[in-house]
């Protein structure tokens, strides 16, 4: 069998690596098959990509839909960066007895529901922006202090005595082993916490549609039943869901190369 | 008979102890490492500490180290004889570890760092050991990228910047194919015989590989009351001078008949400890 047939076949093997050339291949087809049966569907309501890509066009031209991809991004980036602060900040601190209660109370936070939450953040906070922020960022920070945390309470005793073995001070121990130690880890929980926060994006716009988004938009398209409106606006969150998430794993690639080094399907 | 000769004290372990959960872990253990100097060649000292799994070598390991306090005690190292702290013993753990997040040659500046080097200071000296330990070139490398051998090194390379001269290592040979061990015992003498005051001690249940690099051996154990039965707690069980017998700093010396009668002998009291 030739190196080429071989790679090819290895593709429904377990514990393959595949060139990359192979994996675009096989997402070529597989998203092809995808818009095949899409496209073939016996949903007569389910709408055609074509459909779809006319109500991209009108939702572009006639609804502003530019305009309601800078301000969703821009809330998520928002987001984002007030939950890094937070949650990293947390997460590093628990290295304190004092903060670990406090760490493990946020994290069971992860159980509540927005919605019930609502009433107490607009009390706290007001209305508009600060409250979709503050939701956004109560919503992700709960999984990103759970993630974090358990990743730190994981590192080995013998990585912080190797640190010790070098003479370093105990906080000196905590930025070499838990912050620099930690930190392509620290990429990965964000990259995950980052697409819950485009999950939760709908609800928290729709607190206060006036200032639009694709929360907004969609929830508007959604109750007037313009299916073919609403997965236009679904997969342009994927695009961009998935640019943010090719994004951060740029960055840490970038910044933490050797991250990738010892896996099997790097 | 290589002539040599027992200069100053270099590491006084006096009465330690140590309880853990109220249980004697290692109980009123006091031993002593010494200079030893020979004529014709810097000569550092290589002292296997042997004991069967779970006697309470790790237990005994950190304390020597400085990373844990001993329940009472104290452990004495350098020629002023000052209380053993984290960092002034560099340790190399069982695994090699060392900074995944830093290149090989950050790895030793972050430890150059801790003696108070900085910049290109820290950088050179750290490529000077490089060169040292033969890792000239990898300076680049992150650890994941490095074989088991060269990891070793740059781990022994890191704690040797920073901890002068004395080292510890924990189970060096655990899990290494015959070869792999020859190859660490052989890094062990070149570390040793890089200066008169380095000090390394071994600690390992490999009774073959610690006769082999050691010019001293102690015995880890626990003493038996009269009746047989055993007294918790670890302490040292015997000590062999590999020196004074002829065996140590010798090519082959795995193949010398008194060698392998002494294997023999530690073997079986290997079943009592």
């Amino acid at each position: 069998m030739s190196k080429k047939t071989k790679s090819i076949a290895g593709v429904v093997l377990p514990n393959r690596a595949v060139s990359p050339t192979v994996m675009k291949m096989l997402i070529l087809v597989q998203a092809g098959v995808a818009l095949a049966i899409w496209w073939s569907s016996p949903f007569k309501v389910l709408p055609r990509p074509d459909e779809v890509v006319r109500a991209l066009g009108d939702l572009w031209r006639v609804h502003g839909l530019g305009w309601e991809i800078i301000t969703s991004v821009s809330l998520n980036v928002q987001a984002i960066g007030w939950t890094l602060l937070i949650s990293l900040l947390l997460s590093y601190l628990t290295v304190i007895p004092f903060f670990r209660p406090i760490a493990a109370a946020v994290s069971k936070g992860r159980f509540l529901g927005l919605i019930g939450l609502t009433l107490l953040f607009t009390l706290m906070i007001g209305g508009g922006q600060p409250l979709k922020l503050a939701l956004l960022v109560f919503g992700m920070s709960v999984f990103f202090v759970t993630s974090m945390a358990a990743v730190i309470q994981d590192l080995p005793k013998e990585a912080f005595d190797h640190a010790r073995s070098l003479g370093m001070s105990e906080w000196r121990v905590v930025w070499e082993v838990v912050v620099l130690g930690t930190a392509d880890d620290a990429f990965e929980v964000l990259r995950q916490n980052a697409a819950i926060g485009w999950m939760m994006l709908t609800m928290v716009e729709g607190i206060s549609r006036a200032q639009g988004g694709l929360g907004a938009m969609l929830l508007n398209q959604n109750k007037h039943f313009h299916l073919a409106e609403v997965f236009a606006i679904q997969l342009l969150i994927l695009a961009i869901g998935i640019l943010q998430d090719y994004g951060i794993g740029a960055l840490r690639n970038l910044l933490c190369p050797y991250a990738t080094l010892l896996l099997e399907r790097k | 008979m290589i002539q040599y000769e027992v200069r100053q004290t270099l590491v006084s372990v006096k009465n330690v102890s140590v309880l853990i959960d109220e249980r004697p872990i290692v109980r009123d253990l006091s031993m002593e490492i010494k200079n030893i100097h020979r004529t014709d060649v810097a000569q550092g000292q290589v002292i296997a500490l042997l004991g069967p799994s779970g006697i309470g070598k790790t237990t005994l390991f950190r304390v020597l180290a400085g990373l844990s306090e001993p329940t009472s005690g104290e452990v004495l190292v350098g020629d002023d004889q000052k209380p053993v702290e984290a960092g002034m013993v560099g340790v190399v753990f069982q695994q090699y570890r060392l900074f995944e997040h830093r290149t090989v040659l950050g790895n030793l500046v972050v430890a150059a760092n801790r003696v108070g080097l900085r910049g290109h200071k820290a950088e050179k000296r750290s490529m000077e050991l490089l060169d040292r330990f033969g890792l000239e070139g990898l300076h680049r490398r992150y650890p994941a990228q490095l074989s088991g051998g060269q990891r070793q090194r740059v781990a022994i390379a890191q704690q040797f910047i920073c901890s002068h001269y004395f080292l510890l290592m924990d189970e060096p040979f655990s899990g290494l194919d015959p070869l792999a061990v020859d190859r660490v015992c052989k890094l062990v003498n070149e570390v040793a015989q890089a200066d008169e005051l380095n000090t390394i001690i071994i600690v390992t249940h490999n009774i073959e590989a610690g006769l082999k690099v050691a010019d001293t051996v102690l015995l880890l154990g626990r003493d038996r009351d009269e009746k047989g039965a055993i007294i918790p707690g670890a302490r040292i069980q015997a000590t062999y001078d590999l020196a004074k017998m002829g065996l140590a700093w010798r090519e082959n010396v795995d193949t010398l008949p008194e060698f392998l009668e002494l294997e023999r002998e530690i073997r079986a009291k290997f079943r009592d400890l």
